[in-house]
């Protein structure tokens, strides 16, 4: 495929239906072979599309340095320019980095003593694995995932409509990464859990990653509503896991990648047989299983049902006696229609007997005869055995797929739903496979197409999956990605600044590693390179200023779920459930104040439930929690490869004078008063430690005495009746607790 | 040349400096700006980049001179019928009662269609121009010389959410940049003190969409559109936590800042650290200014009565458009102000009773708008200012059933309006069809009149992009999008 380099050409492919009247679609044909056939040689040539070839290790001069192949990588191309790396951090350093890195909370008191009393390299290392088999490890790094597949648990739009139970594709994603399932597999479990031979409700939940986009409950236009559904998972899994931006090929084939239109349509079919489960305009959740177990639960509800028929009968006919007899005490409209003959009640009867069933029973309870107590008794002690033999299904929120009505897939011209073109079989990018795999492979109740899909991407052979994957791993680690476009490995994508590195892990990652993420971050927080410290060069940063070459530790932000935990942990208040419905964080009542639906839009505020860790809160489209929202939590709308970080005033408001930071500043308080008890210099060393796990400086110890010591006499004299609950020496040192909260040092870890 | 726009403009181009904003390295003022300058990308830094934190929210040049440099959107939530208001349509009286027997689809959800109806509100001619206006707004058809009247508007969409965000976004999905987020991004904002993009909803509630309809989308969320009060605390966290005076609050604050300089002395090289202090010192100065803004104690009783603060139709609104008169001189550069909110009749939304709903509607703005249009004639920030009027859509010419005086959603055709900086005032553009109902005449998308309103402010459509998701978005996305020549003075 030929890409325009002129602007004027490049316009002129861009619009070349502009004079066309809107709504009068030409007559276009499009020859989908000859499509096809655009994509050359050239095209394939592109570094990421190349299948991953295993680079040689460097030769390096000074190979002390090098504790494993990623430092070969990496110090070659500084020793190519004479360059140093950075001295290593110091162990108090990078044991902070090593747990906010992996399970976004600081290390605890103990933790930091067990540093310090032996910080070889080595017990790094065996302090990496400890950390990796953390619970804590799996909410961290599945927030990252969920920030790339447009996690919300509401729809948007109007009426912003709740995603019944997603909150169980949350819950897979932190258990898939602590149990560290394969890449691969994690791969094959969210994009075709509810086909495999192994399926079960774990996997059928793990497809939920389709349903996660907005939608429209009212849309103007269905048929274009469905296709931006479709246009949604398509976009998310070519990012995803493919890291190419396939979604600009919707109207037109992509202007400067070698994506045509033709291959977005074949990639739509793939998706285009999932069906939305819905009732009127409420999404709806279904029990997760495999069609074994769907249908071994269907088989299990007929056969409680017909025990509960025979219950309802015995106690209708019972209860029906007593009204007979006068002894009855229902209510009259309940006896009314008892009274009704079965087949002459009208629908009002039915529900009300059905909803009264258990006053009914109750009354006939009085009423049994031996015979029919020990009937009544039978058929719940079978009832209780059938449950327990066969529990209930967990419900999720998926798509569901069937082999009935699987619809044909135009190309659209325009990408208008209104103009189809061509019917187009499910596929793959030309220009990433010679050999499409085969979609024509249906499983006894799904066409099978998505699991064709999956099983091509979690090949070993696909040149972009590892190389996405590794890359993702290491932008985390190290603040920004070897291609820093991390959903963009197309041509327009950054180019890596270490290629060969990035195939190195790719296919180390693949075969040593066999597609374990623990592994992988094993290895790369086992390397001198993630060890560096960040001191600054001038004359490196005067050539280098991006850092490119790694000369250094990059300074970065912790996100906001990492700032709100570590608050929560150092004021002692963290609550570590897990698992389970969201929880609500408190939300000031003015930030409500431009809801359409002000009054009962946000339940209230239970602080323990808040206390959990972030990954808990309810993700609602319409309302982002404010204290997320204003520290760049990521688009909830669309795949977000990396947080922004911005720092504006609204920041600094959220964070000093927020409800949230002053609450747990009077926790802090507390919790350092009881810890290091009334002196002003232990309860302030104990601060630095629980929060920035570094003793003060003298200067510093100085500087926060002396505030200890004005403010709590400026509070006294504030309150000189002395009506005030809490000590003036309390009150400042809330004021010191808030202080801490908000250094840069806390937000920024070295 | 706006230093974030693209050196050349085809509408799928990247480059290093783009994927620097999409993955997120670039945000944090100087530090990138910095880098980025030495790589020559930019233009050297400006002072004032220097001198303030952030060279995300520095003024920014316009592509193109322009007279508008800041911007009031009149936001009438649930959709305005242009039939009761700026588009008199004689014809309609005539067949009034009659059955509608034309080809449009009648709006939303299958509601009931009803008779012809017509408008129970007396339109005249106004002003030299001879504008015609309904009663409905005696207070600012004394401006009728300045009105550009729109009245061949049309949407894709006939519900509320997706209409809101489609006139603040461009787009019916949700997740785009809204039109305030693209100002601020093109231009930055002029007070420092205060947020750029400000929005102040009604207080019966927002719309519907909320946030979405103000969110910066995929741009940084420096320039979303701040949520302010128009009374007591106008930002979230802006009072000082309970129990701190001001002077324990600057005693704080400087202890933050003395441990935050001293933490910096060995990290002077990360301009992210100096950025983040002085964003607690800008908040310090914002809790001051914006405190001060909405104290309207220090405006005159004749200004009180000017705006309606005394008669309790008109208190809120009133209250809003003096506090924006107050915003705008303080060099806010969007402010949009929402009439209308929550549901149906709490709203524009005139489903039940549309007459009766715009009596109301109309009734608590008309006079405020009035009164800030006149202020800034006086204070001679009138053609700095543009003015933009109109809803998600209009309304139908049908009623919703026969006695029943609801009138339902029109996309097809309705009325939105400019007046202001650069605008040519005291015309009518396009026309709808004799019954209101469809366009007869130079039909205007959504994203001609977006393409209009940046255009006013010295922003080409065009070329005010970001790079997101291999595609140089644009407010107007990427179909050709149209200038309303017409309307430009």
């Amino acid at each position: 495929m030929k890409r325009s380099l002129s602007i004027t050409l490049c316009l002129l492919i861009s619009f070349p239906l502009l004079a066309e009247e809107p709504g009068k679609m030409p007559e276009v044909s499009i020859d989908l072979k000859a499509s096809d056939a655009k994509i050359t040689q050239d095209d394939r040539d592109h570094w990421a599309f190349k299948k991953v070839e295993r680079p040689d290790v460097p030769q390096v001069k000074n190979d002390r340095w090098v504790r494993n192949p990623i430092d070969a990588f990496i110090l070659q191309k500084l020793e190519r320019k004479g360059w140093k790396p950075a001295p290593a951090a110091v162990p108090g350093t990078l044991g902070r980095r090593l747990y906010l890195g992996l399970t976004g909370l600081p290390p605890t008191l103990k933790q930091q003593a067990a540093i310090d009393a032996n910080s070889d390299p080595e017990q790094f290392d065996h302090l990496v694995k400890k950390l990796l088999a953390s619970e804590a490890y799996g909410e961290r790094w599945a927030r990252h995932w969920l920030d790339i597949v447009r996690y919300a648990e509401t729809n948007g739009y109007e009426r912003d409509g709740m995603k019944p139970n997603v909150w169980r594709y949350r819950d897979y994603i932190i258990r898939a990464l602590n149990d560290d399932v394969p890449f691969n597999q994690f791969i094959l479990e969210q994009l075709a859990g509810d086909e495999l031979e192994t399926a079960d409700s774990r996997t059928v939940i793990a497809t939920g990653y389709y349903r996660l986009g907005p939608f429209d409950d009212e849309p103007a236009d269905f048929a274009e509503d469905r296709f931006d559904q479709l246009d949604d998972m398509l976009n998310t899994t070519s990012q995803v896991f493919l890291g190419i931006t396939l979604a600009c090929a919707r109207c037109h084939d992509h202007k400067f990648e070698a994506l045509t239109q033709h291959d977005y349509y074949k990639m739509i079919a793939i998706f285009n047989p999932l069906t939305r489960p819905q009732s009127g305009r409420s999404d709806l959740d279904l029990p997760a299983g495999s069609v074994e177990q769907l249908a071994n639960e269907q088989k299990r509800n007929g056969e409680i049902a017909k025990h509960n028929s025979n219950i309802d009968s015995i106690n209708l006919a019972v209860a029906l006696k007593r009204i007979q007899d006068g002894t009855s005490k229902l209510d009259d409209a309940i006896q009314k229609a008892l009274k009704t003959p079965a087949g002459d009640r009208d629908s009002d009867a039915v529900k009300l007997i059905a909803s009264k069933r258990n006053e009914i029973a109750a009354d006939a309870d009085s009423g049994l005869n031996d015979e029919q107590r020990d009937q009544l008794s039978q058929a719940k002690q079978a009832i209780k055995a059938l449950r327990e033999e066969t529990p209930d299904l967990p419900r999720g929120y998926f798509f569901t797929e069937s082999l009935e009505n699987v619809p044909e897939t135009n190309l659209l011209v325009r990408g208008k739903a209104s103009s189809p073109g061509p019917v187009v079989q499910p596929g793959v990018p030309t220009v990433l496979t010679s050999v499409q795999p085969d979609f024509d492979n249906p499983t006894n109740h799904t066409t099978g197409r998505r699991l064709a899909l999956a099983n091509w991407i979690a090949s070993d052979a696909n040149p972009l999956t590892a190389r996405v994957l590794v890359n993702r791993v290491w932008q985390h680690h190290f603040g920004v990605g070897i291609v820093r476009t991390p959903n963009d490995f197309g041509v327009m994508g950054a180019a890596p600044t270490h290629e060969a590195l990035l195939d190195w892990l790719a296919d180390w990652f693949v075969n040593e590693g066999e597609w374990s993420l623990k592994k992988l971050h094993a290895l790369i927080l086992s390397s001198n390179a993630y060890r560096m410290s960040s001191e600054w060069n001038e004359s490196y940063a005067a050539e280098d200023p991006e850092n490119n070459l790694l000369w250094r530790r990059p300074y970065r932000r912790l996100e906001v779920e990492a700032i709100r935990d570590s608050i929560l942990a150092v004021s002692g208040q963290i609550n570590r459930k897990m698992y389970g419905p969201s929880m609500y964080p408190y939300v000031p009542s003015d930030a409500l104040d431009n809801h359409a639906d002000k009054q009962k839009i946000w339940p209230a505020f239970n602080e323990e439930e808040a206390n959990r860790r972030t990954i808990y809160s309810y993700v609602k489209r319409s309302l982002i929690v404010p204290f997320l929202e204003v520290l760049d939590l990521c688009d909830t709308t669309k795949s977000t490869p990396q947080r922004i970080v911005t720092s504006v005033a609204p920041q600094a408001l959220t964070l000093f004078n927020g409800k949230f930071v002053n609450r747990q500043a009077e926790y802090f308080a507390k919790r350092l008063e009881t810890e290091a008890g009334d002196g002003s210099a232990a309860q302030i060393t104990l601060a630095f430690k629980l929060a920035l796990c570094r003793e003060p400086t003298a200067t510093e110890l100085q500087v926060m005495t002396d505030f200890l010591a004005t403010e709590t006499k400026k509070f006294r004299e504030e309150d000189a009746d002395g009506k005030l609950a809490t000590s003036p020496e309390y009150r400042a040192l809330v004021q010191i607790c808030r202080v801490i909260f908000n250094l840069n040092e806390f937000a920024y870890p070295d | 040349m706006n230093r974030f726009m693209s050196p050349n403009q085809t509408p799928c181009r990247n480059s290093r400096r783009e994927f620097l904003w999409e993955t997120g390295a670039g945000f944090t003022g100087l530090a990138m700006l910095d880098l980025l300058s030495r790589d020559g990308f930019f233009d050297k830094l400006r002072a004032e980049d220097k001198e303030g934190l952030s060279g995300l929210l520095a003024p920014k040049k316009p592509h193109f001179e322009a007279k508008a440099s800041r911007c009031v959107f009149f936001f009438m939530n649930g959709g305005p019928s242009q039939i009761d208001t700026f588009d008199p349509k004689p014809v309609l009286d005539k067949h009034h009662g009659e059955e509608y027997k034309g080809e449009l689809e009648v709006g939303s959800n299958g509601r009931a269609i009803g008779y012809l109806m017509k408008s129970p509100f007396k339109f005249q001619k106004h002003g030299e121009s001879g504008l015609e206006i309904s009663d409905l707004y005696p207070h600012l058809s004394t401006h009728a010389d300045d009105l550009c009247l729109f009245r061949s508007c049309y949407t894709d969409t006939a519900a509320h959410a997706s209409g809101c965000i489609q006139m603040n976004t461009g787009k019916v999905g949700i997740g785009s940049p809204s039109i305030g987020s693209w100002v601020n991004y093109g231009l930055g904002t002029i007070s420092q003190d205060l947020p750029g993009y400000v929005v102040m909803t009604d207080p019966r509630g927002g719309p519907i969409g909320s946030a979405s309809n103000w969110s910066s989308g995929y741009i940084p969320a420096a320039y979303q559109g701040t949520m302010f009060r128009s009374s007591g605390t106008p930002l979230l966290n802006m009072e000082n936590p309970k129990g701190v005076t001001d002077r324990g609050q600057r005693k704080s604050l400087d202890l933050l800042g003395a441990l935050n300089q001293q933490h910096r002395r060995t990290r002077k090289f990360e301009s992210e650290l100096e950025a983040r202090i002085e964003s607690y010192e800008l908040a310090y100065r914002m809790q001051v200014a914006a405190k001060d803004v909405v104290d309207l104690s220090q405006e005159s009783a004749k200004t009180h009565e000017r705006y309606g603060l005394n008669d309790k139709i008109t208190a809120d609104f009133g209250r809003k458009c003096l506090i924006t008169k107050r915003l705008l001189e303080s060099g806010v550069r969007f402010i949009q102000l929402y009439s209308g909110g929550g549901h149906i009749e709490d709203t524009w939304d005139g489903h039940t009773d549309c007459i009766t709903n715009h009596k109301l509607h109309a009734g608590e703005t008309d006079k405020p708008m009035a009164a800030l249009m006149q202020d800034m004639k006086d204070i001679g920030l009138w053609d700095e200012t543009l003015f933009v009027w109109g809803g998600e859509f209009g309304r139908t010419p049908t009623s919703e059933g026969i006695g029943k005086p609801g009138r339902d959603h029109n996309w097809h055709a309705f009325t939105m309006w400019l007046a202001g900086g650069g605008v040519k005032g005291g015309q009518a553009i396009g026309a709808s069809d004799d019954l209101g109902f469809g366009i007869a005449d130079r039909p205007v998308h959504v994203s001609d009149f977006h393409a209009t309103i940046l255009h006013l402010m010295g922003l080409d459509h065009n070329l005010l992009s970001f790079y997101y998701q291999g595609l140089d978005q644009r407010l107007t996305g990427p179909d050709e999008a149209h200038i309303v020549e017409e309307a430009l003075a």
